[in-house]
């Protein structure tokens, strides 16, 4: 009998499934470390939290980690810990992502034990009032971070109060946080988590038939909320550009956030050719056009990068960060504004745009190198409508990107003549 | 044949190219289409001396500004080349060492095989690099000093060691980076970066036989160092009696730090210093967790066995909730550390530990970076074995080990505590804690 070819690609090599309630689960073998990763995410993040409880989302989150009616938080986290395994919950934006590591042979015990926090979640009372008591502190020690500071006062000037990229200034998410109670986890838990937008990726030494078998015991009969809908209207660009400082003492270094809505998300058609756009522009400090001017020639700063910032299921900012001594903010803004605008009026050179698609691929390949990449992969192209089959396209799609793709992306998504200047630290 | 195989060891083999006793270990696995390569100067913090602290890290920017081959004029940036390939790729400096290193597709060895063998001895070092990488360097170490968490623990390694050069950052003194001059980053480079004061480490996929051909033939024409690699030789004398010290200064939450010296990383205690400070403070059945967090008292509260080529410290940290004092914390800290010494922990715990420790080790494996990384610094404070013994030294380790490690080193006189006290900033309304002097 011929030996038939050994097919590598991503398609071939993942099993998709569908518990009986309607979890999509995806198992990639790969024997070569007796360990599984796991990553997914279910449709369950800040964006659902009711207006003036926008920690709530997160708050439910963590609680899922505080114990359940079987056993409580210390029980839990002796058997994983014991077993050197984790898992858990935490929430985003728009999804809670799950993720979860262990042995192979330990893959059992860390499936039950998401299951049964997903599915008997106890929230006690003492464990929310650590957990506020904690998150508060937290809220105060950012207040002292002169790039959360610079960061959120930007998102609170570009995005409106209610949108999920508008950053809740702190003491008011701090008063937000001290009215959060447990009937308000509780029916947040009822009402968004459920197995319908439910997405698992698992990879690792493990058995394609044994996962799914595992995982529909464990989870499968799981009754949760039904699927949660998201429409999120775009945010338009700014009518003007705004400059803002957050006075701060003892910061010998300044961060300068300069940002405006980008109207780009994971579906918008020429996405890639927007990320290139900025991977040449910002997305390395070391070799993108913002750091070879402003931190290799001009030696202002240790860091300068521009992102699409959370251009997922919603379309965030577009980004550009600096760090800088306060008597050298000018120059390092002026210096920015003038390369985006030379790259605006100009676009980017050809042999900028084949590094740029070389090093996307590269990086890509990279990035799938590992379990947990792999799964992380898996679980966003399941998320974002893309597909298993998507992994195997993506470098050829990011081939395939000419110059005015790029240039009209540019042109398109980077508005600096609008954008607003965010200038935190002591000054 | 260009070099000499040393020694086999759980899978990782060691070679020493005959030319010039550059060290090369291999460690293959074919897991995925990756390869990192990493190279290691036996170079760090610990080499300088008054006057030219930080240099060095200054040093370790200057090895990006470009060489002959490799340079900015002819498009062939040494950042731009590596990015072109979608490689992870840095360097960076500590006490005891300086590591280079890329994670390149597989078929791209070559290309980091031959920018650090060019790098090693081609590197332009020019003075109006130096000039504008300072100012570089002066934003990151100003970053640094942006965070008190950062601060205090300077403070506390600047006060517990007086003689030894652990006594400053690796990123130096501010007006040492400033003034530092080029012909000194220039003396440094020639007297440490030579291949007999190297280890080469590759990890991930690739054949044996090429990766021995691709170093002979790049690293092969590099001729030793003319004169032996110079050698430190202070010694930190014992601390006799405690050292306390106050920062104050702009912030939220106040801080406590507390370091006691503890022996090099070779030191038979090493083992049992590892599992000391995972039953200290890994995950929340940690002991300084349930004292400290759960209870309310911290925020958060960690603590960490340095070791190092020459004696490092054991640090505890401590980030208290607002309203509780730092005398109360620092209390209750301490009271956890004093019980190791007296207390038998319970088997099942001191597993737990282990396991916690050795499941670590093997999640490590997936990523030949992360591979790297750990080979390069064990071999950088003892030696590459270290990285394949650490499971062993640790499943070794007994409740009376943990006793007397801890009554050994934890005394008040071998003590170094920080107190950061934040003073208020108007607007939010966070710290109402009486401070208690």
């Amino acid at each position: 009998m011929m030996k038939p070819m050994k097919n590598n690609s991503f398609v071939a090599r993942t099993r998709r499934f569908q518990l009986s309630n309607g979890v999509t689960l995806m198992v990639l073998e790969n024997p070569a470390n007796p360990t599984v990763s796991i990553a997914g995410s279910m449709r369950a993040g800040e964006y659902f939290s009711p207006a003036g409880k926008d920690s709530l989302a997160g708050i439910t989150a963590s609680m899922l980690g505080k114990g359940t009616r079987r056993r409580s938080k210390l029980e839990i986290a002796e058997e994983m810990e014991s077993a050197g395994a984790r898992v858990g919950l935490s929430s985003n934006t728009f999804t809670v992502s799950v993720s979860g590591l262990s042995l192979s042979r330990d893959l059992p015990m860390i499936v039950s034990t998401l299951a049964e926090e997903l599915r008997e979640p106890a929230f006690p009372a003492e464990e929310l009032e650590k957990m506020r008591q904690r998150i508060i502190a937290n809220i105060q020690e950012e207040q002292d971070d002169t790039r959360v500071r610079a960061y959120d006062r930007m998102t609170q000037l570009v995005f409106p109060e209610g949108n999920p990229f508008h950053q809740t200034p702190a003491e008011k998410a701090i008063g937000q946080i001290e009215s959060i109670t447990v009937d308000d986890i509780r029916e947040f838990h009822q009402k968004f988590y459920g197995p319908s937008s439910m997405i698992l990726a698992v990879v690792g030494d493990v058995k394609a038939d044994d996962a799914y078998a595992l995982f529909e015991e464990k989870l499968g009969k799981w009754q949760g909320a039904p699927e949660a809908v998201i429409d999120i209207t775009e945010t338009p660009l700014q009518p003007a550009a705004i400059r803002e400082t957050v006075v701060m003492k003892d910061k010998p270094s300044a961060d300068v956030v300069i940002g405006h809505a980008s109207r780009l998300r994971r579906s918008n058609p020429d996405f890639i050719a927007a990320r290139i756009a900025n991977n040449a522009l910002g997305q390395s400090t070391l070799s993108s056009r913002l750091g070879l001017k402003v931190r290799d020639e001009m030696g202002l700063t240790y860091g300068i990068n521009s992102s699409f910032a959370e251009s997922g299921i919603g379309d965030g900012p577009f980004v550009i960060t600096v760090t800088v001594a306060p008597e050298n903010i000018s120059l390092a803004v002026g210096a920015t504004v003038e390369i985006v605008n030379d790259y605006i009026a100009n676009g980017i050179r050809e042999d900028e745009l084949k590094d740029e698609q070389s090093s996307i691929i590269g990086s890509f390949k990279i990035g799938l190198a590992t379990n947990s990449g792999l799964a992380n992969q898996l679980a966003a192209s399941e998320l974002f409508g893309l597909g298993v089959k998507y992994l195997d396209e993506y470098p050829s799609l990011v081939s395939t990107i000419t110059k005015s793709d790029v240039d009209e992306a540019i042109r398109k998504y980077i508005h600096l003549e609008v954008a607003t200047t965010v200038v935190a630290g002591t000054l | 044949m260009a070099y000499s195989k040393i020694t086999e060891y759980d899978g990782i083999t060691e070679y020493k190219l005959d030319s010039n006793d550059l060290k090369l270990l291999l460690a293959p696995r074919r897991a995925a289409p990756v390869v990192a390569f990493m190279v290691l100067y036996r170079v760090g913090s610990r080499n300088e001396a008054v006057g030219h602290t930080g240099a060095t890290h200054l040093l370790e920017h200057m090895l990006f500004k470009g060489t002959p081959t490799y340079n900015k004029q002819n498009g062939t940036q040494i950042a731009s080349v590596l990015q072109r390939q979608g490689g992870v790729y840095n360097a960076d400096t500590w006490f005891d060492r300086t590591r280079y290193y890329e994670m390149l597709p597989s078929d791209q060895l070559e290309l980091a095989v031959h920018i650090e063998a060019d790098r090693m001895r081609n590197s332009f070092i020019a003075d109006e690099d130096r000039q504008s990488e300072m100012t570089v360097v002066r934003n990151e170490l100003e970053r640094g000093e942006n965070e008190p968490s950062n601060v205090l623990h300077e403070r506390l390694w600047a006060a517990a060691f007086r003689e030894h050069p652990y006594h400053h950052p690796t990123i130096g003194w501010r007006s040492d980076v400033e003034g530092m001059a080029t012909s000194r980053l220039k003396e440094f480079y020639d007297t440490f970066y030579h291949p007999n004061n190297a280890t080469a480490i590759i990890v991930g996929d690739f054949d044996e036989s090429v990766a021995l051909d691709l170093m002979s033939r790049h690293f092969n024409l590099i001729p030793p160092s003319p004169s032996p690699i110079p050698q430190m030789y202070t010694v930190e004398p014992p601390q006799e009696g405690e050292i306390r010290f106050t920062l104050r200064r702009t912030g939220q939450l106040g801080l406590i730090n507390v370091g006691w010296h503890i022996p090099e990383a070779t030191h038979p205690d090493t083992g049992a210093l590892t599992v000391l400070d995972t039953l200290l403070s890994a995950g929340i059945t940690s002991r300084l967790y349930q004292a400290m967090v759960e209870t309310q008292m911290a925020v958060d509260v960690g603590a960490q066995a340095f070791q190092f080529v020459d004696p490092g410290l054991f640090m505890l940290h401590i980030t208290l909730r607002p309203g509780v004092t730092h005398a109360e914390a620092e209390r209750v800290g301490l009271e956890v550390i004093e019980n190791m010494k007296t207390e038998d922990v319970p088997e099942k715990e001191l597993q737990k530990a282990k396991n916690m420790i050795t499941t670590q080790m093997i999640y490590l494996r997936d990523s030949p970076l992360g591979v790297a990384r750990v080979i390069a610094e064990a071999e950088a404070v003892a030696n590459w074995k270290m990285f394949v013994d650490l499971p062993k030294m640790v499943e070794q380790v007994t409740p009376a080990d943990i006793k007397r490690v801890a009554a050994t080193y934890f005394t008040e006189d071998n003590r170094t505590v920080g107190w950061f006290i934040p003073k208020q900033e108007e607007g939010i309304d966070s710290n109402d804690e009486a401070y208690e002097e």
